[in-house]
């Protein structure tokens, strides 16, 4: 076998395990939520024996639509807020030859550096003061404030590439900076918006750790928060938690297969 | 109609001067192409007359309006860049009507200039295609365009030919120049290509360095060069050069041997006084050459490159002992310009004479001091 070949299937051997490794819980996760409670823990990894789609109807019971709105509008403020503040920041950063500029930037690319758990207590201080517990803004900020260092670095390396004629060309055209960048340089920034958007939107909607402590009342939880309900103290509907995590991975999945195109290119947008 | 005024301009980038003290007026109505090599600041010029460039000091002025400091849409200026820089996610349309719509004229004042402009153009078919979808060609008349939509006192052209091929650019070399004298705007135009310059200029500025070297008409620069730069650069192949040794002079005429070549030249006509031992640059431009030396000068040498045109023949010819310096040629042969087919080979030898009255002559410090009476 010739070295090209072989380095192939060796290649293509170590992605295929890997995606199995991914993907096999995930498949796990659908056929459990088809299961009874008993099947469930008979025979673990067999097909269901009656396909029943009970366990759906009881996790919406405990008010997924609910969750699933609370997620939406949560994932959504957060985006337009990320895109809306980095985009601009990321515009001036690389229009100007400052050297304070230069160190805002790199205070920017800093934030990267902390980790949200050693964060927690004094944020949660701070929403808690503000009187923003139990309000979607004290989950929105936090991520708003947690997603802007990585996006405002990736519309960066973008705006660096973007041709500077055009901008030169709109001036002599009479716009003004703030309407340069809204007529000219956000309507062609669509690919940078998309990868931005569509990264930050996988990880707001399934942060966990934040949306916990911030939301405590049930009408304000958002999924991944609202399925742990399913798990009472002493017994667990698994089944049910199953099928309410496949109700809030559906809509994230559905997204992500739509628009990979965008999602890669933000990670390899990085390299730049 | 308006009158471009450019005084004592200087531009410094950090401690590079990349403009020192540039002058010149452009007429009302007139087709000024600034010239010269990359580097000697004719972008940056035109980038400071747009006012995208600020500059360290000195004046513009459009009809005795000082527009120094005022804002690139102010200016009365509008650009066309070399890469078109049209907008993208807009029609050919939207792109020409976009700045009459960025200074809230009505809609139907922003229709006719687009109409207006589609028809001097001839681009009425392509008003509502995207940018993507338009040939290089179709871009730049759009770019073309958005300038003309903007009815501007100047028009400023940065290489808008340089992205297009051989034969389109010579195409639209014609339509620019039907454009100036349709529009009868005073413009402003940049490019490295002499053809260009030549072919399309009222008048030439020569730049090199940062400095203007001579401004003028096309064929009084051509003629009449101020210097060994301005000579060399306008001509295609450039002019050879050659030194040369002042064997007697007489007042205006003065004899020359060339070291390497048999015999004299007798030049008249040199407006410098010059002394017998003295070295200047002998100037010949490629069709300055005659078929027989007569009694002047011969230069014997062999073919050693042909390219044959069809209606003209450009030869390289070796010259054993003599190189030409600052020629078209890395290997010092002169460049011959023939106005007719030529049956000959590479290695071939021949001989051909120099005529005095063809030739030019510049002193040690590169002035021209002798120029042509006669031209081929």
């Amino acid at each position: 076998m010739p070295a090209f070949t072989r380095a192939r299937v060796i290649l293509y051997g170590f992605v295929s395990l890997w995606s199995l490794l991914v993907l096999l819980p995930l498949l796990w996760m659908v056929l459990a939520s088809f299961k009874s409670r008993r099947e469930l823990f008979m025979d673990p990894l067999g097909l269901p024996g009656e396909w029943s789609g009970e366990a759906f109807g009881r996790a919406w019971g405990v008010g997924m639509g609910q969750f699933l709105v609370n997620s939406l509008l949560a994932t959504a403020a957060s985006v337009v807020v990320i895109i809306a503040v980095s985009g601009m920041a990321a515009y001036v950063l690389a229009r100007s030859d400052a050297g304070w500029t230069r160190a805002i930037y790199l205070l920017i690319v800093a934030g990267f550096a902390v980790p949200v758990q050693a964060v927690l207590v004094p944020l949660y201080q701070m929403i808690s003061g503000a009187g923003m517990l139990n309000n979607l803004a004290a989950i929105v900020l936090p991520y708003a404030a947690y997603g802007i260092p990585f996006t405002t670095v990736l519309f960066f390396a973008f705006f660096l590439d973007f041709p500077r004629e055009l901008e030169e060309a709109a001036r002599l055209d009479g716009c003004s900076r703030i309407r340069t960048f809204f007529s000219v340089i956000l309507p062609l920034s669509g690919p940078a918006i998309a990868s931005a958007a569509i990264f930050q939107a996988v990880f707001i909607w399934n942060e966990f750790v934040l949306a916990l402590l911030m939301l405590t009342s049930p009408g304000n939880k958002t999924l991944p928060v609202g399925i742990i309900q399913l798990r009472g103290e002493f017994t667990a509907d698994w089944p049910a938690v199953m099928a309410g995590l496949s109700i809030a991975v559906l809509p994230i999945l559905l997204i992500f297969v739509l628009a990979q195109k965008y999602f890669v290119r933000s990670l390899a947008g990085l390299g730049k | 109609m308006a009158e471009l005024e450019i005084a004592n301009l200087v531009k410094d980038y950090g401690a590079w001067r990349a403009l020192k003290d540039v002058s010149f007026t452009a007429l009302s109505g007139e087709f000024v192409v600034m010239v010269g090599p990359s580097g000697c600041g004719k972008s940056t010029l035109l980038r400071a007359i747009a006012g995208l460039e600020p500059v360290t000091s000195g004046r513009i002025a459009i009809n005795g309006r000082d527009i120094t400091g005022d804002e690139p849409s102010d200016r009365g200026v509008a650009m066309v860049f070399q890469n078109y820089a049209l907008y993208p996610h807009m029609t050919a349309r939207q792109n020409m009507g976009f700045a009459l719509r960025i200074a809230g004229r009505p809609q139907a004042e922003i229709d006719a200039a687009v109409a207006r402009a589609a028809r001097i153009l001839r681009i009425e078919a392509q008003l509502d295609k995207k940018p993507k979808a338009l040939s290089g060609g179709q871009k730049q008349r759009v770019a073309i365009g958005r300038a003309i939509t903007r009815a501007p006192d100047v028009f400023l052209f940065d290489e808008p030919l340089s992205n297009l091929d051989a034969a389109l650019r010579s195409q639209m070399r014609v339509e620019l120049g039907r454009l100036h004298a349709e529009l009868g705007a005073t413009m402003v135009y940049v490019t490295h290509d002499q053809t260009e310059a030549m072919t399309m200029a009222s008048r030439i500025v020569v730049l090199n360095e940062g400095r203007i070297e001579q401004v003028g008409p096309p064929l009084d620069l051509y003629n009449r060069p101020v210097n060994r730069f301005v000579a060399g650069f306008l001509g295609s192949p450039r002019m050879n050069f050659v030194a040369a040794e002042v064997a007697a002079a007489a007042g205006a005429a003065v004899s020359l041997r060339v070291p390497g070549l048999v015999g004299t030249l007798a030049v008249t006509g040199v407006e410098a006084r010059l002394s017998p031992g003295e070295t200047v640059t002998l100037g010949l431009r490629p069709e300055a050459f005659s078929d027989d030396p007569g009694a002047g000068l011969a230069l014997d040498g062999r073919i050693a490159v042909i390219e044959s045109l069809g209606r003209e023949t450009l030869l390289y010819l070796e010259v054993a002992g003599l190189r030409a310096f600052d020629s078209e040629s890395h290997e010092g042969h002169f460049a011959v310009h023939r106005t007719r087919q030529i049956a000959a080979r590479q290695g071939d030898p021949l001989r051909l004479g120099v005529d005095p009255r063809a030739v030019y002559l510049f002193d040690a410090s590169d002035r021209a001091i002798a120029w042509p009476t006669v031209h081929a």
